[in-house]
């Protein structure tokens, strides 16, 4: 019906009709998809999330007398430079190598700076060649003089990314931001009917070579992100779960950070804030019709960031449009949801994108190669090793106390046994609480006699079924020197210690 | 006027409370509340003119006051308007506007600080 030609031509002559992803959505409502796709020349989508997988590539020039970089350093956070001598890639998720600064302080918050046109330390080392005599550099520099500094960001723009709650009785610190205990809040990331690839599903107008707003600047995607798939469940034409992904590129000296922005997710680490939109020619009444999709027909997944695995339980399943009331039902309950990307500065980037284009000084660009819309989907990492489970270490002689016993002979047995910890069960095997040895010299110090007065009733245990390193994280998070281990039936079958884990990790 | 109440388990049956209310002219308004066998703690606003004579009414009757004067202060430059700080915040202090901008009700605020540690970019923190 049109070209991208045709549509170029009304952009110089200032003709072109450009709307955002949501008008569009209200106009194909209003006045069916044909007549939307005749009257409009261009629609713009917007996001603006936190993308982990993106860096930068920077080039610093050479010194007097030039050094072959190996180790770089910019305000502390390391960037990869294992490529020619005066080359470096920074990733935004590297975090500071100053312990005190630590995840405070990261790759994305040096490409902000940068951005900004501050003043960065560069450190970097090297050992030395004929050609490049120079080992050590300890300089200052800015954006302004580099010879170049290309954002280049491997997956950004998730086309659909489930939401996260948490079942478990504890705070947790995830990329998805801080999830409550029981599910006290949902988090979700995509900015919906504004999110770039879920008004083109099926990638029938963007591809390698199209050119996009990318954090301020022009730039382009370059390809298929990482992680890209395609035969993903869909609803409505558009994936439930992740699926498409895009490799972006774009000049640094070109950006405005108010369309970027470094961020820590606490407890979690440095990431991108990345603001991309993406202009979709309306070439014919089937794309109109793909951008009209609305927040209510985009399905997303809640899934439980509880269980640590690589699949997460689905906990429901809801749309954007729910998500964005600010407050979903879960098992009964009304629990609060936070978006996590900015929805704001998702608008605000549609809205510049076609402000550009309304003036004349964004062109768009048909792709060299569109994005493959079939044959793609994610393979895992297996790791060679057969996982070790709770239940495949080797149990020792299991040794119990009962609320029963008396101080002194629990005492008594944790030295015979040369053991920390001994869970307290009832006639069942159930348990009950956990003694360690600390608890029983506090006991005798106290005077106190009675067991289930001197035992931790809450207690921290790992389950038969459960990978040992997930045990060995909970360790490590809670500061406890071990759990007992229940089964299915919530019996007792064993004690793990932070020895029998570091034991068996030893080993690798 | 915000502030936390404590109160050991006697006075926990007790209808303090809605004799407060009856008498004094204040608004009473329970925030959060975590009240056990062992006694309770609550957290609740106070509006109308009588605030001070209320409080003095119930540390009479045995109830613990310690009020809040912390307040939420947001940076609006460093503030990206992501929204995670939103659902984490118990007493819904921090809300959207029309065009999703990120707005904290310092008047709501209880310094919990929950929002403060969660924020990607530190844009948000309690002052007394
Ligand atoms: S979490 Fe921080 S950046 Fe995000 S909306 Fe709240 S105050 Fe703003
Ligand atoms: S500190 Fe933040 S989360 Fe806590 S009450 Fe105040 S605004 Fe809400």
């Amino acid at each position: 019906m049109k070209t991208v030609e045709e549509i170029n031509e009304r952009i110089k002559d200032g003709d072109a009709v450009v709307v955002t992803a949501a008008e569009m959505t209200a106009l194909v409502k209003e006045n069916g998809a044909k007549k939307a796709a005749e009257e409009v020349d261009v629609v713009t989508t917007g996001t603006f999330g936190a993308m982990c997988s993106s860096g930068a590539f920077l080039n610093f020039g050479h010194s007097d007398p030039p050094i072959k970089m190996s180790r770089t350093y910019l305000n502390g956070v390391e960037a990869y430079s294992g490529l020619a001598s005066v080359d470096a890639y920074l990733g935004a998720t590297q975090p500071n190598r100053k312990p005190d600064i630590g995840l405070e302080y990261g790759g994305s918050h040096v490409i902000e700076d940068l951005i900004n046109g501050k003043e960065i330390e560069l450190h970097a080392e090297a050992y030395g060649t004929d050609c490049y005599p120079l080992t050590v550099i300890k300089t200052q520099i800015t954006l302004e003089n580099l010879n170049q500094a290309v954002m280049l960001n491997p997956r950004n723009c998730y086309q659909n990314y489930a939401s996260a709650t948490n079942s478990t009785d504890e705070t947790l610190y995830t990329y998805m931001g801080t999830l409550l205990p029981n599910m006290g809040n949902v988090s979700y990331s995509s900015a919906g009917e504004l999110s770039p690839l879920l008004n083109d599903p099926y990638f029938q107008t963007m591809g390698t070579g199209t050119r996009i707003f990318l954090c301020g600047a022009q730039g382009y995607i370059i390809g298929e992100g990482t992680q890209f798939a395609t035969e993903v469940e869909r609803k409505n034409g558009v994936p439930i779960t992740t699926a498409g992904t895009l490799m972006l590129k774009g000049n640094m000296k070109e950006m405005d950070a108010e369309y970027v922005r470094g961020a820590t997710m606490p407890k979690y680490g440095p990431t991108l804030y990345v603001g991309a939109g993406i202009p979709i020619p309306i070439l014919n009444q089937e794309i109109a019709q793909r951008t009209a999709i609305s927040d209510e027909e985009i399905v997303c997944q809640i899934v439980d960031y509880g269980v640590p695995r690589r699949n997460r339980p689905i906990v429901k399943e809801t749309n954007y449009h729910e998500l964005k009331t600010g407050a979903i039902e879960l098992n009964g309950m009304e629990v609060p949801t936070s978006p996590l990307s900015s929805q704001k500065k998702a608008l605000e980037i549609a809205l510049k994108l076609k402000e550009w284009i309304d003036k004349g000084e964004f062109y768009l660009t048909s792709p060299v190669e569109k994005l493959p819309s079939k044959g793609y989907t994610v393979k895992p990492l297996e790791i060679q090793k057969p996982r070790t489970l709770v239940k495949d270490l080797k149990g020792e002689t299991l040794i119990l106390a009962h609320p029963n016993d008396a101080i002194n002979e629990v005492a008594k047995k944790m030295v015979q046994n040369n053991i920390n910890h001994l869970p307290v069960v009832d006639d069942n095997n159930k348990l009950l609480g956990i003694v360690t040895s600390w608890d029983v010299a506090n006991a005798v110090a106290r005077d106190k006699n009675n067991l289930t007065d001197v035992m931790t009733k809450k207690v921290i245990i790992a389950r038969e079924e459960e990978p040992v390193d997930v045990i060995a994280r909970r360790i490590d998070k809670n500061k406890i020197s071990g759990l007992p281990i229940i089964d299915k039936k919530n019996q007792v079958k064993g004690m793990v210690t932070a020895e029998d884990i570091s034991r068996l990790m030893g080993g690798d | 006027m915000k502030a936390w109440l404590t109160f050991s388990p006697k006075i926990v049956s007790n209808s303090i409370i809605s004799n407060l209310i009856k008498n004094y002219d204040i608004d009473f308004n329970i925030l959060r509340a975590d009240i056990t066998p062992e006694g309770g703690k609550m957290l609740i606003e106070i509006s109308g003119t009588q605030q001070k004579q209320a409080a003095e009414f119930m540390e009479k009757e045995g109830i613990h006051l310690n009020p809040i004067n912390k307040v939420v202060k947001k940076d609006e430059e460093k503030c990206i308007d992501c929204g995670a700080c939103i659902s984490l915040c118990p007493v819904k202090a921090i809300n959207t506007t029309e065009d999703w901008t990120v707005e904290v009700d310092d008047l709501k605020c209880v310094g919990c600080n929950f929002c403060t540690k969660s924020c990607p970019t530190r844009a948000i923190w309690v002052t007394e």
